[in-house]
């Protein structure tokens, strides 16, 4: 029996009125890489909005090992240990590296051994965080912007790790590196649920795949069996069914 | 010598516009609200420092935490009960909303104080302090000197503590700081709080630098609004730059040219601007550009 540690169960959620989320149902198992991928308008970004507590759902529940998160702020869907890293974007490009990733730690702010702690630990896994302490985050490369927003949400030591995109924009190498950090994020025993455009990348790196359409889940299973779909090979990967 | 004695008395000048734009700047980096009430603040609370000095004989420099205190209480209320209501309409209903505010608050300062110049006199008023041949007014002297050490306080928290750099941070980037666990709606209130503030020590230092009578927020927001522009809006060492510059500008055109001190106050922004549309130090980051 997997260890299924996020249950999202008839989800209904949106934008001004309109739903993009039209009850929705979808399970994280702990330790795994689960991808999202669909068409744009889908609904992808905003499953991940409705767990970290960005968006509020009209309806449905969203559970993390049986606590109910919806409802709750930002910050304390942060402090049970859910990390987001957004789409792009997301740093401070006036503040230091170093100060964005100490930002990171906001909510752990009082506890300074603690803090310290989990700069350490940020610095060994992120080596960028170190290098370019000094440096203006607005002024970092997409792909080296991508890296502090990743070491940024460590700082919480998350239990789950929500990615948006984190391809987007980035260079063969930056994409590998990223890669490998998120590969790693999952061997230290954490969740991670990523959504992605590039439907390969983001089935080579997953354990556990997700298509949605229409903002519903249409198919899940295991990452390769996804990549491997005929359906889904024709419908996001160009290749015609059976070929 | 009347050179430097002017260039030192537009330093100290400069030093009380830096304090209150900082005020103004602080609220718009976080808020995106340009509060056009900063020159009603300022007159509020010099009033009110006038009222306490003429009943009781208050030494007025000891009014400065209280009216820090008060306007920071009154500007959290108007935050939390007005500006974060209107707020989602857009920038340009914010101004009307804070153009409102000033309207009210002047109106409400005249039924109270009447229309008339209030001048606060403590002993130090008309004396000064000479180093060699320079003399410089004991008020101005130490309006500068203390409004340039409250900027230098405000600054060095807003740089080195949690609550600054949460400010900052929501400043850059409102979904971002949203994702660290930093509240909006308490950011934004603490900034126009601290805004606020900064006009509660600005209207105890005009108090004893300047007459007063409830109309001159017209004058001071002009005056602080020209020194934000030309600062670049959001940046605060923008507005001591600015501050700067126009305080000295006007100690000049006060001393040479009387008559054209005001055209040489905005003609100054204006010049300036023609050449650098964005203000002194407003910035373009590498993510700007992409």
């Amino acid at each position: 029996m997997p260890d299924v540690v996020m249950n999202l169960t008839d989800v209904q959620a949106g934008y001004g009125g309109g739903l993009v989320l039209q009850g929705l149902s979808l399970e994280l198992e702990a330790g795994t890489i689960t991808c999202i991928v669909g068409p744009n308008g889908a609904g992808k970004s905003t499953v991940l909005r409705v767990i970290s507590g960005l968006l509020k759902p009209a309806s449905g529940s969203v559970l993390l090992n049986g606590t109910e998160l919806s409802g709750r702020s930002p910050a304390e869907i942060l402090g049970l240990g859910i990390a987001q890293v957004p789409q792009s974007r997301a740093l401070f490009p006036e503040m230091t590296v170093h100060e964005n990733i100490l930002m990171g730690g906001y909510v752990i702010r009082r506890n300074r051994a603690l803090l310290h702690e989990r700069l350490e630990m940020v610095q060994e896994l992120v080596p960028i965080v170190k290098e370019r302490a000094g440096d203006h985050a607005g002024n970092l490369s997409g792909g080296q912007r991508r890296m502090v927003e990743i070491g940024r949400a460590l700082m919480l030591d998350p239990s789950i790790v929500l990615m948006d995109e984190p391809s987007l924009g980035l260079d063969p190498k930056s994409v590998a590196k990223v890669a490998e950090v998120i590969r790693g994020m999952a061997a230290e025993g954490r969740t991670v649920l990523l959504v992605e455009q590039n439907v390969r990348l983001g089935m080579n790196l997953a354990t556990h795949g997700v298509v949605m359409e229409g903002g519903q889940v249409r198919l899940t299973g295991d990452a390769k069996g996804i990549a491997d779909n005929p359906e889904v090979a024709s419908m996001y990967l160009g290749k015609v069914a059976g070929s | 010598m009347q050179i430097v004695q002017v260039l030192a008395y537009g330093i100290l000048l400069g030093g009380v516009y830096a304090l209150l734009a900082s005020g103004v700047t602080l609220i718009f980096g976080v808020l995106d609200v340009v509060n056009v009430a900063q020159g009603a603040f300022l007159v509020f609370s010099a009033l009110f420092t006038w009222q306490i000095w003429d009943l009781f004989g208050v030494e007025p420099l000891l009014l400065i935490p209280v009216m820090a205190l008060l306007m920071f209480g009154l500007g959290w209320l108007i935050y939390r009960g007005m500006v974060r209501r209107v707020a989602p309409q857009g920038p340009g209903m914010t101004v009307l909303l804070m153009f409102g505010v000033a309207l009210t608050m002047e109106g409400i300062l005249n039924l109270v104080f009447g229309n008339k110049f209030k001048s606060v006199t403590p002993p130090y008023f008309t004396s000064s302090f000479t180093i060699g041949d320079l003399v410089l007014p004991m008020p101005q002297l130490i309006s500068g000197v203390i409004g340039m050490s409250v900027l230098g306080l405000m600054y060095a928290y807003l740089r080195l503590s949690w609550a600054g750099r949460a400010l900052r941070a929501s400043a850059q980037n409102p979904d971002g700081a949203a994702l660290v666990g930093i509240s909006h709606v308490k950011t934004s209130a603490f900034a126009f709080g601290i805004g606020a503030a900064t006009a509660g020590v600005g209207g105890v230092l005009l108090a004893i630098m300047y007459p007063i009578y409830p109309a001159t927020q017209y004058d001071w927001i002009a005056r602080l609004l020209g020194v934000v522009v030309l600062g670049g809006f959001g940046s605060i060492p923008g507005a001591v730059i600015g501050s700067m510059i126009l305080g000295i500008s006007e100690a000049f055109a006060n001393t040479y040219l009387p008559q054209w001190s005001s055209l040489f106050f905005y003609g100054t922004i204006l010049l300036i601007l023609l050449f650098r549309p964005q203000g002194i130090m407003g910035t373009r980051t590498r993510e700007d550009v992409a």
